[in-house]
């Protein structure tokens, strides 16, 4: 954990700024640094966004906008047609993805106009729910909004120290801050990076670096030299299977990023099946309020937490009944969406309802399973309250619904005595790994919104080299060099130096 | 623009400058140290920003020659050929003036990568230079070897810093006073000849060599680090014993482009030109490389020679087992010899004409001049400042060769910058540097400052970033009002002339903008253009300019009224019209560079001492390259996030205290007026 001071409205405030460094470390981070080796840009007219508040368990996070699009961006999420709101003056807004017009959250909004800002530009803060999901969602609805990109490493301070908003004193170890950053950062690019994804990037980078110093060649010397009639034609394949390869790459189902803003797992069932309890029992400690009495929860319980090194987001839904009570019936109607929504779902159900046979016992489980699953979504059945069944049934059902056709892992504990708690936990770390895929296994994944937002312009700069390559090779050459422009972002900077080295390594240019 | 003939210079030139009696005790603003292309380049310019300039060289009547390939411009090269025409330099003209067969290259890849090339006239080339240099006020040659620089001794309060005051000539005890010296001794620093197994000092044949005295006080008085190089020349061929049916027929562009942007046409009619001819090696030339290897020792020795302008021996021996291109090129319009392009060679002279005679064409060729090897050594340009000054050496500025470059164009470049900022420094004005956002010489020159060279640097397109802005056709644009408002190197017709040619381009572009029809009107208007249905209902003459197939001459066929007065610029507006949407992307990443290359770093900071948190590494990669902007401290490897802001940090500091310190002064000196004002005691 490194605390890290950032800055706000001219004035020094203390935020915890986390960084994880035991597993794959938060993606949005107010100074979330490049990769290559290059410094970032000291300032420039892009829009950027990140979360400024730590990531991991909080109430509130704090989203930050700075630059020229902020009002865009606080008009299209915030709803503001006409007029922006008085500057400085937190209201409380529905935000909302720009795309889908869905709300995300309801949170406070803050407007800064230039100069008084802490960056000294135009920015925007967004004060919204902690839970990663909402976080989430909201830094991938800012990154929808045209100008917008996330900050590269210490660019908001780097801003605010450009407009001079930072005083001398200030800045004193302001150096060693973005070092710490970027030390975190290299650390992290590190671990990824020698993994399959670090392999894959390095093999694209490598790949493209070849096309480039191949048109290159043919741009500098062709005329001259004896440059092969293929090299184009090589280089036009080479380009048409990169750009296809990471268009696939970018729709991987997103499971990269879900380890990165936590597996979505929702606890649902009838109502006293004792779902909340399992909340309480897997986050240790009463974050839902428990009785015996049906229906009290009524609304979605969220929380984060850390599964064996996966960031998990647990939801408790309301108890599925029909009811008259028009609260509880808006809290099962959530508790449906969420339950349509998740990676997981913990179809909880009291064992003391359970037939005595076990053929009619695994038929009330699928019954009752295709009244809470909409389809064949993932999920696991927690047989709750073992200890109110008698040992000799319990060691039948144990024993005997494992590996029946039709039902998922059947996990048969009981929050009361924490019989069977361990089990099924590994059963639920293995079910979310899975969905994570694992890093060191799995296939690569994208674990950044970052690295997302820069595949994507390689692969456009890739389009622009195919649509320029018969008419005007300068402009399909530039197509390459923002190719590898954007991906050596990721993997580190490639300059003209190097572009040379291989021509000359391929080529006997001997004019 | 092109003068119909040249006085009878050469006897003029002669007859003027000879006569050293004179000019012994003469004051000159600036002095130019060598005749070759950086030299008359910094000569000119010198005297164009008005200082009382002297350009020394061995011999007169090699000003303006051309010591190996008798060509000019290429790929990356024509842009540099270009921009210093923009600045009003001599070689784009003097292109036009000697050239016998233009050519664009990369003709079908696109106007930004475009090469303005020609095959030059060498006689005609030095006449136009030695007749412009003849020709310029304020500019005196001299005939003659140098043999010291003059320098003061160390200011004890700057250690190590010196300043120029003059040169000491060879021969005599003449020593000639300059507040700026310029050197463009090219290969002559220390330089070697090598043929076969037999090696000379001198940096030219036919030359005499340079005087040892130069090169020790670079090294021993300056302690300036200098590195070796290695370059070659391949022998000359009588043309009538080649017999060129054998060789592929390559003809000029049928109408030649002139280089300048005050030329209209090329000196040499278009059905004047002479062709070029090609050919390839075949496995006896590699056989016979082979079998000489050891009486070779240019070849054998380890100094850096350049990878894209190898050796045959070099070139065969890294790539085994294949055929080289050699272009056979005219040395002139009465010249009986042809030069091998591609045949650069260092072996002994029989050897030489064996391995020719194993090209075709070639079988009975007499070689009328054989090649050679030349090393020399070069003064390591992270020195110097991107004035191209000697850092530690106030008023001495060095271009060309000694820099680490090769080629004439690169030379002309340097030449230019560092004679105008020779010039300004003699004129107590401040020296002005080139941004690498907005030409191939800002590029070039950022390249040798803050990265140095390994081997002699060439340019190619692919150094440039911005590549698509730094197109040959808008060089006049970039530089020439800089070069005349800021520089004072561009004189004011040409001044005019540019901004003429602004005002049009602007307003045609307005005029295409005010076009403004339905795809169905611009159908009717353009019945020959696919313009599809499906695209946005509106368009621009500017976004139809950008298509394949239309021409600006197409548009204006279409709307005489408002477009036809344009027409001289129609293919400058139709390059316009496709790159814009590019140069406009690149617009938001060149303010930036730019806004990094204002701020300055100090060249005295001791870095090692810096009250500022650096890593031993950065500091030494710092201490050794000292960048003068923060933007060049960026582009150096090794520098981290970190760095460049606590440096950003530093900068701000100082700057913040001269601030004050300058405001305090300034309050001070008010204050002082006042007294003086009020005082009946005052001087005044």
């Amino acid at each position: 954990m490194l605390p890290l001071r950032l800055v706000c409205g001219g004035i020094w405030r203390a935020a915890v700024h986390t960084v994880r460094t035991s597993r794959g470390a938060p993606p949005y981070r107010l100074l979330s640094s490049t990769c290559d080796g290059a410094p970032a840009a000291l300032a420039d007219a892009d829009t950027i966004f990140a979360l400024s508040s730590g990531h991991g368990r909080c109430g509130v996070a704090v989203v930050r906008v700075s630059g020229p699009a902020s009002a865009t961006a606080l008009r299209c999420m915030a709803g503001f047609t006409q007029r922006l709101p008085s500057p400085r003056t937190a209201l409380l807004r529905s935000i909302t993805d720009p795309r889908s017009t869905e709300v995300l959250d309801r949170g406070l909004v803050l407007w800064f106009p230039a100069p008084r800002s802490f960056s000294g530009e135009d920015s925007v803060e967004f004060h919204i729910h902690g839970g990663p999901a909402v976080i989430t969602a909201v830094l991938q609805a800012l990154g929808s909004v045209p100008g917008l990109r996330p900050a590269e490493a210490g660019e908001f301070t780097r801003r605010a120290f450009q407009a001079g908003k930072l005083g001398l004193t200030e800045v004193e170890g302001l150096g060693d801050l973005i070092h710490a950053e970027t030390e975190a950062q290299r650390r992290q690019a590190l671990r990824q990076m020698s993994g399959e994804l670090g392999r894959l990037y390095q093999d694209w980078s490598d790949r493209l670096k070849r096309c480039l110093a191949h048109v290159e060649a043919f741009i500098d010397f062709s005329e001259d030299e004896l440059i092969e009639d293929g090299v184009l034609n090589r280089v036009d394949v080479s380009v048409r299977d990169l750009q296809a390869e990471i268009e696939r790459h970018l729709k991987d189902e997103r499971r990269g990023e879900r380890l990165r803003g936590g597996v979505q797992v929702v606890i649902a069932g009838a109502t006293n099946a004792g779902k909340s309890s399992l909340l309480n029992k897997l986050c240790q400690r009463p974050a839902a309020i428990v009785s015996p009495i049906a229906g009290t929860t009524r609304d979605v319980v969220e929380t984060a937490l850390d599964l064996g090194g996966f960031p998990v987001l647990l939801s408790d839904t309301a108890g599925l009944r029909d009811s008259s009570d028009l609260v509880e019936r808006e809290g099962v109607r959530r508790a449906r969406e969420r339950v349509e929504q998740a990676d997981l779902t913990l179809v909880v159900v009291d064992s003391a309802h359970l037939p005595s046979e076990v053929d009619r016992a695994a038929a009330f489980l699928r019954e009752h399973l295709s009244s809470v699953l909409p389809d064949t979504g993932r999920c696991l059945l927690v047989l709750n309250k073992a200890d109110l069944l008698p040992e000799k049934q319990r060691q039948k059902l144990d024993m005997e619904l494992r590996g029946v056709s039709g039902l998922p892992a059947v996990c048969l504990i009981s929050c009361q005595t924490n019989e069977g708690l361990k089990d099924f936990l590994t059963v639920l770390h293995s079910s979310v790994k899975t969905l994570c895929g694992d890093p060191l296994f799995g296939a690569p994944t994208l674990t950044q919104a970052r690295h997302r937002a820069h595949l994507q312009r390689c692969a456009a700069a890739l389009a622009q080299y195919q649509r320029y390559r018969d008419t005007d090779l300068a402009l399909a050459a530039e197509g390459v060099r923002l190719a590898v422009t954007s991906l050596g972002r990721i993997t580190g900077r490639v300059g003209a130096e190097e572009i040379l080295d291989i021509i000359f390594k391929d080529f006997c240019i001997g004019k | 623009m092109l003068r119909k003939k040249l006085p009878f210079l050469r006897s003029l030139l002669s007859s003027v400058s000879r006569h050293v009696g004179h000019l012994a005790g003469h004051q000159y603003d600036v002095i130019v140290v060598g005749g070759g292309h950086a030299g008359t380049e910094a000569a000119a310019a010198a005297a164009r920003v008005g200082a009382e300039t002297l350009l020394i060289t061995q011999k007169i009547h090699t000003i303006g020659a051309l010591s190996c390939n008798p060509s000019l411009g290429g790929v990356g090269k024509g842009q540099l050929v270009k921009e210093v025409d923009a600045l009003d330099g001599l070689c784009g003209r003097a292109g036009d003036w000697a050239g016998i067969h233009f050519s664009i290259l990369n003709r079908r890849k696109g106007p930004a990568v475009w090469g303005p090339r020609a095959q030059l006239d060498r006689q005609r080339y030095r006449d136009f230079i030695q007749s412009e240099l003849l020709s310029t006020p304020r500019l005196t040659v001299l005939e003659g070897s140098v043999e010291e620089l003059l320098v003061t001794e160390p200011n004890p309060e700057e250690p190590g810093h010196h300043r120029v005051t003059g040169i000491r000539l060879a021969n005599g005890s003449h020593a000639i006073s300059a507040r700026s010296v310029v050197l463009t001794t090219g290969t002559f620093l220390s330089g070697s000849l090598f043929v076969g197994q037999t090696t000379s000092p001198g940096g030219r044949i036919g030359d005499a060599p340079s005087s040892a005295g130069l090169s020790h006080t670079l090294r021993e008085r300056l302690g300036l680090r200098t590195g070796r190089l290695r370059t070659g020349t391949p022998p000359r061929i009588v043309k009538d014993s080649v017999d060129l049916s054998l060789a592929k027929l390559h003809l000029p562009d049928s109408h030649p482009t002139p280089f300048s942007f005050l030329n209209t046409h090329t000196h040499c009619k278009p059905e004047e030109q002479l062709p070029c001819y090609l050919t390839f090696t075949t496995p006896g030339v590699e056989r016979v490389v082979r079998e000489s290897l050891q009486l070779n020792c240019h070849i054998q020795q380890d100094t850096k020679g350049p990878r894209y302008c190898p050796s045959i021996e070099s070139r065969v021996l890294r790539f085994p087992g294949r055929s080289h291109q050699v272009w056979l090129e005219p040395e002139g319009v009465t010249s009986d010899l042809l030069y091998p392009q591609g045949l650069s060679m260092t072996m002994p002279p029989d050897i030489q004409l064996r391995l020719i005679r194993e090209i075709p064409p070639m079988r009975r060729a007499e070689i009328h001049t054989p090649g050679y090897g030349v090393q020399y050594d070069f003064v390591c340009p992270t020195q110097l400042s991107p004035a191209l000054q000697v850092k530690s050496t106030q008023g001495l500025f060095l271009a060309g060769q000694i820099n680490g470059t090769t080629g004439y164009e690169e030379a002309a470049a340097q030449g230019l910058w560092a004679g105008a900022n020779a010039a300004r420094w003699a004129l107590s004005m401040p020296t002005v540097t080139l941004s690498r956002t907005e030409s191939y010489i800002g590029v070039l020159i950022d390249d040798l400052v803050s990265r140095g060279v390994t081997e002699p640097y060439r340019m190619f397109t692919s150094r440039a970033e911005f590549r698509t802005s730094l197109r040959p056709d808008n060089a006049d644009l970039r530089l020439t009002p800089k070069g005349f408002e800021e520089v004072g190197c561009v004189s004011s017709v040409r001044y005019q002339e540019s901004l003429r040619v602004r005002n049009s381009l602007q307003d045609a572009l307005t005029a295409l903008q005010a076009l403004f029809l339905s795809t169905s009107s611009w159908k009717k208007k353009l019945p020959s253009v696919p313009i599809s249905e499906t695209k946005s209902t509106l368009l621009t003459g500017l976004d139809l300019l950008q298509y394949n197939d239309v021409t600006f001459e197409m548009l204006a066929s279409a709307f005489p009224e408002s477009l036809s007065s344009y027409m001289e610029f129609a293919q400058r507006l139709k390059i316009e019209a496709v790159y814009k949407p590019h140069c406009d992307l690149n617009k938001k990443e060149i303010e930036r560079i730019q806004r990094e290359e204002n701020m300055s770093l100090p060249q005295d900071i001791d870095y090692f001492s810096l009250p500022v948190s650096l890593s031993d590494e950065v500091r030494e990669i710092l201490d050794r390259v000292r960048p003068s902007t923060l933007g060049a401290a960026t582009r150096l490897e090794g520098i981290t996030p970190a760095a460049v802001v606590n440096l950003l940090n530093y900068v701000r500091v100082t700057e913040k205290k001269k601030e004050t310190h300058r405001n305090q002064r300034h309050q001070e000196a008010q204050r002082d007026e006042e007294l003086c004002a009020n005082s009946a005691s005052s001087p005044q």
